[in-house]
């Protein structure tokens, strides 16, 4: 079966204008603009199936918003091949519209002086929604999103975070089988963010629903989804098992050991390499494949109060993988 | 008919929208009458100088004032609030959303929005009208009152096209409030019936930008006066100007999606 989103050597340029700072730098560029050509996604490919949940992961303007606006239509690709559920996304069928949704955390489609209700009464028509459909399908939201009151308050006086819920709600309504999410847990604070997460995930078990999902909290990426795709700079550095990552970028492990007395760092340094050592605490890494022999070990040869194992935080290893330790990306069938 | 239902939709919302800000709402709709007013006065201040403008008595030149004031009306309900919306959600990439709708996405960014207190102008320039003809004692028949829903209809839709090819140029300049600005200097000059002016200005005001079919036209036609030549002119106008405005929103859509990040 044809994956639901193929993307094949996807390219995005566009042009900008540079202006020299300082008024006269102004003048120059009313008079004369310079462009320059930036490349927010080049040549990038990958497949995703039905029900899959996958994190795009990169820093800011490395092209995540861009590919998944190529995804839902909104920009024409300078080059390459998209199809999303066997449209042509650019072409902006209705067919397609109605069968996918787009939010993102920085922009709202909620009309900011009513309650959010009336937004969704007006989606309900622009969508076609059947008044059983419409009510069955706000119900589940409800229940699992909690709006409750929200519904009825002006969207201006909601917080961010119930905004972000309603918003949610409005892009949910016509139950679209595959979901982009641009940074939609922006801003919020992390109690928020772990109810919008599982919320995502629920929706995700419950219809199959299909869920790409950027941000730039690690946390929301590692907690949601097993599947990664790691972009910089437009190209794509990344595309796999979560979990494999990590074993190849950090083919080591954390251990950490709290001593009832001090030893000297000459004595650690026999089990692997010290990272740190002061006082009764000390840190060490080593290599993935000898971790247990390792940890038996210490345990046989020198006292200790305490030992936790640690894979290194994954903050680290994704800053390794943007620093250029690049590794072959690994193709999904 | 799904069109219609959701225009109906989008005008109980903006209804809401107005309702949840009262004094505004009052305070808008007191200073639409008057605009009215002072457009009156003025037409008022010059009969008492002469009794002709352009060949047409004050009380022919008074219906001219109730359209002029009607379509102003029109322009603060519907055509301006839209706009003003287009241009903003243009700025801030809110415009996605409109886009991602499967829906007409011109119907969607024109027709959205809807400020009631024109309303206060329009029922003004309807009692204008209304009492000019009274007092003229011209019964028009029923081939005038066609002429005239047709003129009228025009008329509205030469404003609305060109109002909107004006905003669709937001899409490459971001920035185009004075546009807007400019078009009301020259709809200024509809107050006044199109022949009163001389020369260029007068061709100016028929061919580059229909003035006279805005608010001549209609009034000539409530009058009986209106031929061949006008009905087809108006056609002409009304049809040309929405089918540019549409193709350049076409356009304008697709050098969106090709430019933007």
């Amino acid at each position: 079966m044809a994956p639901q989103i193929s993307v094949e050597d996807l390219s995005k340029h566009y042009q900008v204008h540079e202006k020299d700072p300082g008024l006269a730098g102004s003048l120059r560029a009313f008079f004369a603009r310079k462009y320059k050509t930036v490349k927010a996604v080049d040549r990038v490919t990958f497949n995703i199936d039905s029900g899959e949940r996958v994190g795009f992961l990169g820093p800011n303007g490395a092209g995540k918003t861009t590919t998944l606006k190529v995804l839902s239509g909104l920009l024409y690709p300078t080059s390459g091949a998209t199809r999303v559920m066997g449209f042509t996304p650019h072409k902006r069928e209705a067919a397609y519209l109605r069968r996918f949704t787009l939010v993102m955390g920085q922009k709202q489609q909620l009309l900011w002086d009513l309650p959010a209700i009336e937004t969704f009464l007006i989606n309900q028509a622009i969508y076609e929604i059947s008044k059983a459909d419409f009510e069955a399908t706000l119900k589940e939201l409800d229940q699992l999103l909690e709006l409750g009151p929200l519904l009825r308050k002006q969207v201006r006086k909601l917080s961010l975070g119930e905004r972000m819920k309603c918003e949610l709600a409005a892009a949910l309504l016509h139950r679209p089988q595959v979901l982009f999410l641009d940074e939609p847990t922006i801003g919020l604070d992390v109690t928020m963010q772990v109810r919008i997460r599982d919320f995502v995930a629920e929706y995700n078990a419950r219809y199959g629903a299909t869920v790409i999902l950027t941000s730039h909290y690690m946390a929301d990426v590692t907690a949601l989804c097993s599947r990664l795709i790691v972009i910089d700079k437009g190209r794509l550095l990344y595309d796999g098992d979560f979990k494999a990552l990590i074993e190849r970028m950090a083919p080591y492990k954390i251990i950490k050991l709290q001593l009832p007395h001090p030893l000297p760092e000459g004595r650690l340094a026999a089990f692997g390499e010290v990272q740190s050592s002061e006082g009764l605490n000390a840190v060490l890494r080593i290599p993935r494949a000898r971790a247990t022999e390792t940890a038996a070990r210490i345990l046989s040869e020198i006292e200790v109060d305490d030992v936790t194992f640690e894979d290194p935080p994954v903050e680290d290893i994704i800053r390794d993988v943007f620093a250029g330790g690049l590794i072959p990306t690994e193709k999904t069938p | 008919m799904r069109y219609l239902r959701l225009m109906g939709l989008f005008l109980k919302s903006s209804l809401l929208v107005e309702l949840e800000y009262r004094v505004n709402f009052l305070a808008q709709g007191f200073l639409g009458v008057l605009y009215a007013g002072v457009s009156i006065a003025s037409i008022l201040l010059f009969f008492s100088q002469s009794n002709r403008l352009g060949g047409w008595t004050l009380d022919e030149a008074l219906i001219i004032v109730g359209l002029f004031t009607i379509f102003d009306g029109l322009m603060e309900c519907i055509v301006l609030p839209n706009i003003k919306r287009l241009v903003e959600n243009i700025r801030n990439g809110a415009f996605d959303f409109t886009l991602l709708k499967p829906i007409n996405s011109q119907f969607l960014s024109t027709l959205r929005y809807a400020r009631l207190h024109g309303l206060t102008d329009m029922a003004v320039g309807a009692v204008v009208i209304i009492t000019a003809v009274g007092r003229i004692g011209y019964r028009p028949n029923l081939a005038d009152l066609f002429g005239f829903g047709l003129t009228f209809g025009m008329a509205c839709l030469i404003i609305y096209s060109i109002q909107l090819a004006m905003a669709t140029t937001a899409f490459w300049f971001v920035k185009v409030d004075n546009f807007t600005e400019a078009f009301r200097a020259v709809y200024d000059t509809a107050r006044f019936p199109v022949s009163a002016f001389r020369g260029g200005l007068r061709i100016a005001l028929t061919f580059v930008a229909p003035i006279a079919f805005m608010t001549t036209v209609p009034a000539q036609a409530v009058l009986g006066r209106l031929d061949a030549g006008l009905v087809l002119g108006s056609l002409g106008f009304g049809l040309g100007l929405f089918a540019a405005s549409a193709a350049l929103w076409r356009y304008a859509i697709r050098s969106y999606s090709s430019a933007s990040s």
